[in-house]
C-alpha cells in the first residue's frame, strides 16, 4: 500500500483524485475538464456520478481508471499512484485489479459468451481449470448459466450486457468501473444490471464506480455524485440502498 | 487459451475471404509462372541432361551450351589421365543451315555430332539404341517428330545441311530444342558438314566418372591444368544450371519473372494488408476493451499475426492444390512445366512472407486501440 496522505480519511479511499486537472486540445480550442479536482471514493461501494453529457464524468473515469493521464494533479488507486507507471506498468494494474463496463458491449462476434468471459482470464496466468472455473462462476452470477454456449448475435442486449459484466467480475477486481451500463437497454434489462452491479458490490466487497445519467441508479446507489462543469455540485449519501440489498439478497 | 484469432477467421471467413484469395492466387500465379519458364528454358540444357556424362570440358568463359567453341582434341588424353574418369567421348557441335525437299525457306539447325557407340553417353537418355545404331550410317541424321514439319521431311527422305547431303534415317522423341531445331549425326558427319575450316578438335569432351558424386572435385581439378590449350570442366548439373540461366536472362525471360513475382507481391500485400486492416478496425472497440482489462498491446499484435499467419497457409493450400491440378493438366496436354524443391520452396516464402508483411502493416492499425475511446 501506498502511504496515505495525511488529509485522507480513514479507512483508506479505493480511489484518490489529488488537485486533478485535465484538459483537452481540439485544434486551437482549448477545454478544460477538470480543474484542480480532488475526490475520494470509498472501498466496496456503488458510487454514482451523475451530470449532463460534457460534464467531465467519463473524464473522471478515464483519469481514475488509469485509462487517461493527467495533466497536474495525483491519482492514487488501491494506493498505487497512476502516474508514477509506464503504459506496461498500467496495463498490469489494470490486469490485476480492474474491470471495466461499458456502454457498447463490446463482445467479439465469434466467440461464445463463457469464451468472452475466459479470454482476457487466459492472460491473467491463471490455469486453464482456474480460468474455466471462474468464468463458468460469473455467468452463473449474472444469471447466464443457460446461455454461455451461445454468441453475441444469439444473445439480446440485456444479455449481452451481463456477458460484460460477468467478463469483468470473473477477474475478481478490486475496482470495477461502469460507463452508462444501462443506457442502451430498456428498463427491465436496466434493472437487472443495476441490482447486479450493487451486488457485486456488497457481496464482493468491490469498489464500484458507475457513471451514468439514468435516473434509476441513483436509488441503488450508496453514494451519488452530481457532476457540473467539472466540478461536484453535491455528494450525498443514500441509505435505502444498504437497506435494499438486505431485501433482496443475491 | 481461447483461440480469438483462428475463431474470428472461421466465425468472419467472409471478411478474410479476399486476403485468402489474392495471397493464394499470388502463390499461384508466382508457382505456375516459373514452372513454365522452367520447363520451356530447360530445353536448353537438354544436351546435358538427357546424357550420362558427369564431366563436361569446353572452351573457357562458354555460356551455353550452344554457344561452345572447339578445343584441343588431344585434352582427351589429359582426361583419361585422371584416376577418377572412366570412359571420355568428343561431342561435336555445328550450327548449321537446312535446305529441305520442301520449301521451308532457310532453318536454323543445332547439329550434335555423337559417338554412336552403344555405350555412348551423349543423348542416352533420349536417343534409342537402334536409333543410335543406324547413326553410324554415313549421312544419317535423326531429328523430333515435332520438327518433321519445321523441317519438311519424313524418314529416309534427304536434305542439305551446310551444302552437304544428309539422309534422315529415324525419327525421336524429347529432343526439342529453343531456337532452332536439333539434328543428331554422328562425329564423322558432324565433321563433313562443319563448314568452319579453322575447327579442328571437339566442342566438347564428355566424362563419365566411376563415382558421378565426384563429379564437382572431378571438374574443379580438371580445371587448373592448361597444358593442353585453353579449356575449362564442369560438373554436369553445373553447365546444366548455367545454360538455363544464361537463356533466362539473355532473353530477359528471368528479368520478366522477377518483374511479374515484384508485381504479384505487391498487389497481393496490398489485397491482404487492406483486408487485415479492415478486419482490426472492424474489431478495435472489442480489442480496446481486452487492453482496458490489461490484456497488453502485445497480446493483441500477436493475434493480428496469427491471423495474418492463417490467411497466409490457407492461401498456401489453396494455391497448392490448384497448382498441382493445373500442372497435371499442363502436363497432360503436353505444355512444359517444371517444377523443383527450390522453386516450390521460393513460392512458400514468398507466399509467406506476403502474409507476414501484410500482418505487420495490419498490426499498425492496432495503435487506434486506445481504451480512453470508448468512454464517449
Amino acid at each position: 500500500m501506498h502511504p496515505a496522505p495525511a488529509t485522507a480519511p480513514l479507512p483508506a479511499p479505493a480511489l484518490q483524485a489529488e488537485n486533478v486537472s485535465k484538459a483537452f486540445v481540439s485544434g486551437h480550442q482549448r477545454t478544460q475538464v477538470l480543474d484542480h479536482f480532488s475526490l475520494s471514493i470509498d472501498a466496496g461501494e456503488l458510487t454514482l456520478i451523475s451530470g449532463p453529457s460534457g460534464c467531465g464524468k467519463s473524464t473522471l473515469l478515464a483519469i481514475l481508471s488509469g485509462l487517461q493521464k493527467v495533466d497536474a494533479g495525483r491519482v492514487w488507486a488501491l494506493g498505487s499512484e497512476l502516474g508514477q507507471l509506464d503504459l506496461r506498468a498500467l496495463e498490469r494494474f489494470r490486469l490485476q485489479h480492474t474491470g471495466f463496463v461499458f456502454q457498447g458491449f463490446n463482445l467479439f462476434p465469434a466467440l461464445s459468451a463463457f469464451e468472452q468471459v475466459e479470454l482476457p482470464l487466459n492472460h491473467m496466468g491463471l490455469s486453464r481449470e482456474e480460468a474455466r472455473r471462474r468464468a463458468q462462476q460469473s455467468l452463473e452470477e449474472v444469471g447466464l448459466a443457460h446461455r454461455m454456449r451461445l454468441r453475441p448475435s444469439e444473445l439480446s442486449g440485456g444479455e449481452k450486457q451481463r456477458v460484460a459484466i460477468a467478463r469483468a467480475l470473473a477477474k475478481q477486481p478490486e475496482l470495477l468501473f461502469a460507463d452508462e451500463p444501462t443506457s442502451a437497454l430498456d428498463a427491465a434489462n436496466g434493472q437487472i444490471i443495476i441490482d447486479i452491479l450493487h451486488r457485486i458490490a456488497h457481496t464482493h466487497g468491490t469498489t464500484v464506480l458507475c457513471v451514468s445519467h439514468d435516473p434509476r441508479l441513483v436509488v441503488h446507489a450508496d453514494r451519488v455524485l452530481a457532476m457540473e462543469d467539472g466540478r461536484i455540485l453535491s455528494d450525498r449519501r443514500n441509505h435505502t440502498a444498504v437497506i435494499d440489498s438486505k431485501e433482496n439478497p443475491a | 487459451m481461447v483461440a480469438l484469432a483462428r475463431k474470428t477467421l472461421v466465425y468472419e471467413w467472409r471478411r478474410f475471404l479476399p486476403a485468402m484469395l489474392a495471397v493464394g492466387f499470388a502463390g499461384l500465379l508466382q508457382l505456375l509462372q516459373i514452372a513454365l519458364v522452367l520447363g520451356i528454358f530447360g530445353s536448353t540444357s537438354l544436351y546435358i541432361t538427357g546424357s550420362s556424362a558427369d564431366v563436361w570440358v569446353g572452351y573457357p568463359g562458354t555460356q551455353s551450351v550452344s554457344l561452345g567453341r572447339t578445343i584441343d582434341a588431344d585434352v582427351e588424353s589429359r582426361l583419361l589421365m585422371d584416376p577418377a574418369v572412366q570412359q571420355v567421348e568428343p561431342y561435336l557441335w555445328v550450327d548449321g543451315d537446312w535446305r529441305g525437299p520442301r520449301e521451308t525457306g532457310g532453318v536454323s539447325v543445332f547439329v550434335s555430332g555423337i559417338d554412336t557407340a552403344a555405350d555412348g553417353l551423349m543423348f542416352s537418355k533420349v536417343l534409342s539404341p537402334a536409333l543410335r545404331k543406324r547413326l553410324a550410317e554415313p549421312d544419317a541424321i535423326v531429328i523430333d517428330r515435332s520438327a518433321m514439319d519445321q523441317l519438311g521431311v519424313g524418314i529416309g527422305q534427304t536434305a542439305t545441311i551446310n551444302g552437304q547431303q544428309v539422309r534422315v534415317v529415324g525419327i525421336g522423341s524429347g529432343l526439342r530444342a529453343l531456337g532452332g531445331v536439333n539434328v543428331l549425326c554422328s562425329l564423322d558427319t558432324a565433321r563433313r558438314l562443319d563448314s568452319d575450316p579453322t575447327d579442328t578438335g571437339p566442342t566438347y569432351l564428355v566424362a563419365k566418372l566411376h563415382d558421378p558424386a565426384q563429379a564437382d572435385a572431378v571438374a574443379m581439378r580438371l580445371r587448373g591444368d592448361t597444358a593442353f590449350g585453353p579449356y575449362t570442366a564442369w560438373s554436369a548439373g553445373d553447365f546444366a544450371r548455367l545454360s538455363v540461366r544464361y537463356w533466362l536472362f539473355d532473353t530477359g525471360a528471368g528479368a520478366g519473372v522477377l518483374f511479374l513475382a515484384g508485381i504479384v507481391f505487391l498487389v497481393g500485400a496490398v489485397i491482404t494488408s487492406q483486408t487485415l486492416i479492415a478486419a482490426v478496425n472492424g474489431s478495435v472497440r472489442e480489442y480496446a476493451t481486452l487492453n482496458a482489462l490489461g490484456v497488453g498491446v502485445g497480446a493483441l499484435r500477436k493475434v493480428v499475426l496469427e491471423q495474418a499467419f492463417w490467411v497466409g497457409a490457407l492461401g498456401l493450400l489453396g494455391a497448392s492444390v490448384l497448382g498441382v491440378v493445373l500442372m497435371l493438366l499442363a502436363r497432360s496436354q503436353d505444355v512444359p512445366v517444371v517444377l523443383n524443391v527450390p522453386v516450390a520452396l521460393a513460392c512458400i516464402v514468398l507466399v509467406l512472407g506476403l502474409a507476414a508483411v501484410s500482418g505487420l502493416a495490419a498490426m499498425r492499425s492496432l495503435r487506434r486501440v486506445d481504451p480512453a475511446t470508448l468512454l464517449r
